[in-house]
């Protein structure tokens, strides 16, 4: 698989022919190949490769591209539209292959009738012959474009396509034009060897998931991503993230490190080796020359072997690769073939080359094996591989056997002898160096003279021995100059140089204030590659091999250039470079500047002075959090504790009590006395809160339990309409009725709601009311509760009950003071108890439109609401209930709110329950307002809170709106907590209630806000952690005071897309571009979940609690937008991923959904921090 | 490089929270139920090729959250879509009328000619249900969309449901084609393969479509 990719990834680089076609067949072969990569992968991932997969009919497609190109129809007579089919068909006499496939398509493709009637739908379980089998794999093809490739399809899952294809290739003469691509001796090899790889996949028709056709899952391709990197680069080589090679940096780069070999050929480079040898993208061929001879270190005598000269972006670079190499490549038809021999090889071969093993893709081309080092790596060993800056000096030494040519390098070092034939070899491959020298460099002394006609050799120097003159022979030089024998020593000289201090002078010149490369320090000190390409990007590229020039060859060089008449125009083109890099260098300035001002708008993301780490390798464990406390339980030194959570965070033992202090619950330096107070003070108001909409919740549920059972019973009345003369009356009534009020109709009502309550009543909530109808065994019910009450304070924590009592204690010291706050509490309160006061009076007295509805609606037994059952049944239990409820247990408190509620059948505030008479008699003591809480305490003195629930129910005549907004909030927080991390073991029912009493009791304080999808999932981890509800909700009051601008009613979410946007520009200049192109920054929707929950739902629980800790901590130490910097360490993590498949804004939400839940938090956590350090390191520097 | 589907339609789900959508696209997707799904936040979607009438048709199908406090992001998806499923909840009146107002919310928001589509989830349970397949259809009828009622739990509909849709889609986009340019060839081959229904009886003897 690995050795599959290489070739196909390194073939790109293939020759290009000089046909015309030639750019066809490259692209038809490179789909190929694509196809194949693409379909081994998946068939890695998943095991196997469906037939019906997106991948198969690609590649199909591919192969009948590259199979239709050149073929010759006419002669062949074939004219259909699937011509390779009746090619097929035509090759199948003389392939046996062929033959079978031929027979199974003409099966395949006699049945389609047949298909069709059966049945679209595949039944994977129904056996069936395999011949239909395979068949059925064509149901796609009925279609034109798919039938093209039924015959390939099926030669694939039939395995035999490479084996046609090879066939063809072979006998390509016989059916394809000659510069058709099946012709081509390369290109033909290359297809059916390409093929041999999905021929041997295994095929699958089994109806699994994937049978859905979705794209790669996100794990897949992270797997995948996985995969190739670990062909192209180790894994553990990340590539920095920090990143500011611009893309024309990017390719110069890479270029070099990949061209200015180290002369010896490694191992990784062996399959470059033999590909650079022609021309390419990369390098341009200038000579080459076969039958060499050169004599390496440890060989008896000199071999043959081609000689090459490359120009590439680096310089000149000179090759000789032995024939036994050269050949042996010849010989194996291509790459193609290696390739299938490798296969071969690999498993046969049980020795290990020390060579290979070192330099592992050189097996590519290993063949033969025979000792520690396989021959292969022998020869590739003695290649030799020069870089011409890297030589100094170019010794000839000719005589009448041959001409050797010697290369002494800058450290003195001789190259072993390159013996040319004879033949004016030499001299040629002279000249092409000289040219290829040009214009940065020169032979000196010159090779070619200008002066003469004819060419001039061996001007100036001569060493050791005089030369026979040839310079002034004009005509006969070359015959001359074969002949003679002599040595000759040249110079090579490189001007560029010259060239970059004149252009770095000029530069200087034009008063840019500071030198080229210090607006890009800042940049460049925080990362580990940029420091070098940002370099190489300012200085010309062949400098790069240049470095350790000796200077003292400068004066000559520059002398040289002045006298040669081709100096203006080298003068030109110093000036055109010149302005070319400055103008370069304009723009790079400018786009630095831009940096700049990026960078200063981020300048407000982190903090300026950066917190040091040290000692904080364990985080703040249990046992650093009780020394920093003292004997007071006051923690003072929050710096600390800010900086210990930020870098490590908490131990999961103590988060419970850390996390009040990190979201600014508890002061520091609090005592624990003063925290126990301020729990206490925080359980009476959130129980206060509660007792509130617990009363409206009350009227809600009533309504809903009308227009429920309203709706059943129209349901009822439309479905089992036997005799709809006689219904029609009263089911109209009914609908006005639900219109207008949602009342309760009482012939259905009664059993759904007694259900209901008691559901609810099963549940233990600190408080609950029951309803009237249950009056019967309300002191079975209260001793119930009571029961529940104390089981819940033994499984939990004990200090529930107890602190509810010492408040109650409290309370009852001074009514007084608790009566008025309860009063005075929410400003609504008192409106509304004025309106309750005159509705009841209203509806009471006057017996209003409201009121007969009411009536109308309380049904056939309750026309006058003072209907003697009623009142008998429930006010007389009612009274009994509320004294049950005060001897047992206080924390029932809101138990007789039914009652009081029911009593608010004051229209349609309140449910109507109860009878008028007991409306009657509340109202009456809401007359008084006041007066009506103060009898009530009297009577029971310890039920503080049963006093405040009539109070506020009393009160809690709501105002319609009021109750209808909380109804709206109230039906959708129901709906949320019940789906709430269901998945999650602590969300049982009865946490879930209390989930849903701090959502409420939120919603409640903020009613104005009201509650918006996405703060259950806030709430949910710290209910997780503390617990207890009141502790929760304050945390929770404290999280939402950052959080709810993120929320669609705030601002703060596209601000974060902002800043996203602007961190990524800066940081990671690639993944910018990318995103860039797709859109701007108002579609990261893809981060919209992540800012708004604080990547609750992105982790798993654990690491939430880690990820918040730090955020909260961040606050303080580094960043107030913590959030920004995990959401780039996110999307960091898989910016390989992202980059590699291009994704846009689309892939990419769908990438992160499908990744929740399965990140490496601590990775992407630190990752985080660093990044914070990054920006604040970059703004720090600036 | 060959593309692996013929179409590519984009399609929505809308309707109030907790009537079900992302029950109905996992169904759709990846053909399983699971009671305790989550809040959809933000917008999610999910992907599956279908096979109509012998082309490939792959649906991205995005998934909204209901409340209508997000719409700002969900309208976002509105423009580019090319049918809209408007889900409410049979048990849910209150869903069933804001119908009427998500359907307000595609007429400003979203292209005029996108397809469209009533489905009255949840219709399994009947013992809570509030809203009678005939107010659905009803409701189908005045505004000239196709309704049918669906059950993501008991499998019952939904693939029906993004079938036709997807099949209304494409021939749509072919009609539109062939006015642009005249007539390549006449549609009469169209082969048109049973309903890939799971269970045909069923549907017919309980819900309709119009």
């Amino acid at each position: 698989m690995a050795a599959q990719n290489k070739v196909e990834s390194d073939s790109d680089q293939m020759p290009a022919a000089a046909d015309p076609n030639a750019e066809q067949k490259e692209r038809l072969i490179a789909s190929v190949k694509k196809e194949v990569k693409q379909l081994m992968e998946e068939a890695v991932t998943r095991k196997f490769v469906h037939e019906d997969s997106g991948g198969v009919t690609a590649l199909c497609g591919a192969v009948e591209a590259c199979l239709g190109q050149g073929l010759r129809r006419r002669a062949l007579g074939l004219f259909k539209t699937s011509s390779t089919t009746a090619l097929l068909h035509k090759i199948a006499k003389h392939c046996p292959e062929a033959a079978l496939v031929s027979a199974r398509v003409l099966a395949a493709e006699g049945a389609p009738a047949t298909r069709s009637a059966s049945g679209v739908e595949r039944r994977p379980s129904a056996p069936r012959p395999p011949l239909s089998k395979r068949g059925s794999g064509s149901l796609l093809s009925q279609s034109p474009p798919q039938s093209k490739y039924l015959w390939i399809r099926i030669a694939l899952f039939e395995r035999q396509l490479a084996k046609i294809i090879e066939h063809l290739v072979n006998n390509a003469t016989r059916y394809y034009e000659r510069d058709a691509l099946v012709a081509d001796p390369d290109y033909g090899s290359i297809l059916s060897s390409l093929l041999v790889g999905p021929c041997a996949l295994e095929y699958s028709k089994a109806k699994a998931p994937s049978c859905f056709w979705t794209d790669p899952p996100a794990d897949e391709l992270v797997q995948r991503h996985r995969m190739s990197a670990g062909t192209t680069t180790p894994p553990s080589v990340r590539r920095p993230i920090l990143n500011f090679r611009r893309s024309l940096n990017a390719s110069s780069d890479d270029s070099v490190s990949t061209n200015t070999g180290t002369g010896k050929t490694g191992g990784s480079t062996a399959k470059d080796y033999v590909e650079s040898l022609h021309q390419n993208s990369t390098a341009t061929l200038l000579y080459g020359k076969n039958n060499v001879r050169v004599q390496p270190k440890d060989t008896e005598e000199p071999m043959p072997g081609y000689l090459s000269l490359h120009q590439t972006a680096a310089g000149l670079v000179i090759k000789w690769t032995p024939n036994q190499l050269m050949n042996g490549y010849a010989e194996s038809e291509g790459i193609d073939k290696s390739y299938r021999c490798h296969l071969v090889h690999a498993s046969a071969c049980q020795n290990t080359c020390i060579l290979c093993s070192l330099a592992p893709v050189c097996t590519v081309y290993r063949r033969v094996c025979s000792g520690p080092l396989c021959i292969d790596c022998v020869y590739w060993a003695m290649s030799l591989q020069v870089c011409v800056w890297e030589v100094v000096y170019v010794h000839v030494h000719r005589s009448q056997a041959s001409d050797a040519l010697i290369l002494v390098g800058q450290d003195g070092v001789q190259r072993p002898p390159i013996q040319f034939p004879k033949g004016g070899h030499l001299l040629s491959f002279l000249s092409n160096l000289e040219t290829g020298l040009l214009p940065h460099g020169q032979l000196d002394p010159p090779l070619w003279s200008q002066r003469g006609t004819g060419k001039v050799f061996g001007r100036g120097k001569i060493r050791r021995r005089p030369m026979p003159s040839l310079c002034e022979s004009g005509e006969t030089e070359e015959a001359e100059w074969e002949e003679a024998a002599g040595d000759y020593v040249f110079r090579i000289v490189n001007n560029a140089i010259t060239d970059r201090e004149a252009m770095r002078r000029s530069l200087l010149e034009r008063a840019v204030h500071s030198p080229p490369r210090t607006p890009r320090r800042p940049l460049a000190s925080t990362s580990t590659t940029s420091s070098d390409s940002s370099t190489m990007s300012v200085d010309c590229p062949p400098s790069a091999g240049f470095n350790g020039h000796p200077p003292q060859i400068l004066p000559p060089s520059v002398q040289y250039t002045e006298e040669v008449p081709p100096a203006s125009i080298e003068l030109v083109c110093s000036t055109m470079r010149r302005q070319i890099i400055s103008r370069a260098f304009y723009g790079w300035l400018a786009y630095c500047r831009h940096l700049s001002t990026v960078r200063t708008h981020l300048s407000g993301l982190v903090h300026p002075n950066i917190v040091p780490r040290e000692g904080t390798e364990s985080g703040l464990t249990e046992e650093l959090w009780r020394t920093m406390m003292d004997n007071k339980g006051v923690i003072s030194d929050k710096e600390e504790v800010y900086r210990q959570v930020y870098y490590h965070g908490v131990q999961h033992e103590i988060r419970r009590e850390v996390w009040p202090y990190l979201l600014g619950y508890y002061e520091f330096g609090s005592t624990a006395e003063e925290r126990a107070e301020q729990d206490a003070a925080c359980r009476r108001q959130y129980e206060t809160t509660m007792s509130e909409w617990l009363c409206v919740e009350a009227i809600v549920r009533q309504r809903d339990r009308e227009a429920t059972a309203a709706s059943i019973a129209r349901l009822s009345e439309a479905s089992g309409r036997p005799k709809p003369v006689e219904n029609t009356e009263p089911c109209e009534v009914f609908e006005d009725d639900y219109s207008v009020i949602s009342d309760n109709p009482p012939v259905v009502s009664p059993e759904p709601s007694e259900n209901e309550q008691k559901r609810l009543d099963t549940k233990p909530v600190l408080s609950r009311a029951p309803s009237i109808d249950e009056v019967d065994n309300i002191e079975l019910d209260s001793e119930e509760k009571e029961k529940e009450i104390k089981v819940n304070g033994e499984t939990e924590t004990g200090d529930n009950i107890d602190v509810d009592i010492d408040s109650l204690k409290d309370l009852d010291d001074d009514e007084e003071v608790h009566i008025k706050s309860v009063v005075e509490n929410p400003d609504l309160r008192r409106e509304s108890i004025a309106e309750i006061k005159r509705i009841a009076e209203d509806i009471v007295q006057k017996g209003d439109g409201r009121g007969l509805l009411c009536s109308v609606d309380s049904a056939n037994v309750n026309i006058n609401g003072s209907d003697l059952r009623s009142s008998l049944d429930e006010n007389q239990p009612s009274s009994q209930q509320h004294t049950s409820v005060i001897i047992t247990n206080p924390s029932v408190d809101l138990a007789p709110s039914g009652s009081p509620a029911s009593g608010g059948n004051t229209a349609n505030v309140s449910p109507a329950r109860s009878p008028l008479g007991v409306v009657r008699e509340e109202s009456h003591s809401a007359g008084a307002s006041f007066d009506m809480l103060e009898p009530t305490n009297d009577q029971r003195p310890e039920t503080r809170s049963n006093c405040v629930s009539p109070a506020s129910s009393n009160g809690g005549v709501y105002s319609n709106e009021l109750v209808e907004s909380f109804a709206l909030n109230l039906h959708r927080i129901e709906k949320d907590v019940q789906r709430c991390d269901r998945n999650y073991p602590f969300f049982t029912d009865e946490n879930l209630d209390k989930l849903r009493n701090i959502m409420c009791t939120f919603v409640w304080e903020h009613l104005d806000t009201g509650y918006m999808q996405g703060m259950c999932d806030l709430a949910a981890p710290l209910l997780v952690m503390m617990r207890e509800e009141a502790v929760a909700h304050a945390l929770f009051a404290r999280l939402m005071e950052r959080a709810k601008d993120n929320f669609p009613s705030g601002q703060a979410m596209d601000a974060h897309f902002a800043d996203m946007r602007s961190l990524i520009q800066i940081l990671d200049c690639e993944l910018y571009e990318l995103m860039h192109a797709h859109g701007d920054y108002t579609h990261f929707y893809f981060c919209y979940r992540w800012f708004l929950l604080d990547f609750k739902r992105e982790l798993l629980y654990q690491d939430v609690f880690s990820a918040w800790e730090l955020i909260w901590a961040a606050r303080y130490v580094a960043s107030e937008h913590m959030v920004l910097f995990i959401a780039l360490a996110l999307l960091e993590t898989y910016r390989d991923v992202i980059l590699a498949n291009s994704m846009d804004f689309t892939d990419i939400i769908k990438f992160f959904n499908e990744m929740a839940e399965r990140h490496d938090a601590s990775a992407v956590l630190s990752l985080a921090r660093d990044l914070v350090l990054q920006v604040q390191t970059l703004i720090e520097n600036k | 490089m060959a593309k692996t589907y013929d179409y590519l339609f984009k399609l929505l789900l809308i309707g109030d929270s907790g009537v079900g959508k992302t029950s109905i696209l996992f169904r759709f997707s990846e053909d399983a139920f699971n009671i305790s799904f989550i809040s959809t936040i933000g917008i999610d979607f999910k992907i599956r090729t279908i096979d109509l009438d012998g082309k490939k048709v792959k649906l991205q199908i995005w998934d909204t959250a209901g409340q209508e406090r997000f719409r700002t992001i969900t309208t976002a998806y509105y423009r580019g879509s090319m049918g809209i499923m408007l889900v409410y909840d049979v048990t849910n009146e209150k869903s069933f009328e804001n119908i009427k107002n998500w359907i307000r919310n595609i007429e400003e928001n979203a292209s005029a000619d996108v397809e469209k589509m009533i489905l009255g989830n949840k219709c399994d349970l009947d013992a809570k249900r509030q809203v009678s397949k005939e107010r659905g259809e009803q409701l189908a009828v005045e505004y000239q969309i196709k309704f049918v009622e669906t059950s993501a739990k008991d499998s019952l509909n939904v693939e029906y449901a993004f079938y036709t849709l997807a099949r209304d889609i494409k021939a749509k986009m072919e009609k539109k084609q062939e006015a642009s340019n005249p007539p390549a060839r006449s549609g009469a081959h169209q082969i048109k393969p049973n309903d890939p229904m799971r269970k045909p009886t069923s549907w017919l003897s309980r819900c309709s479509l119009l």
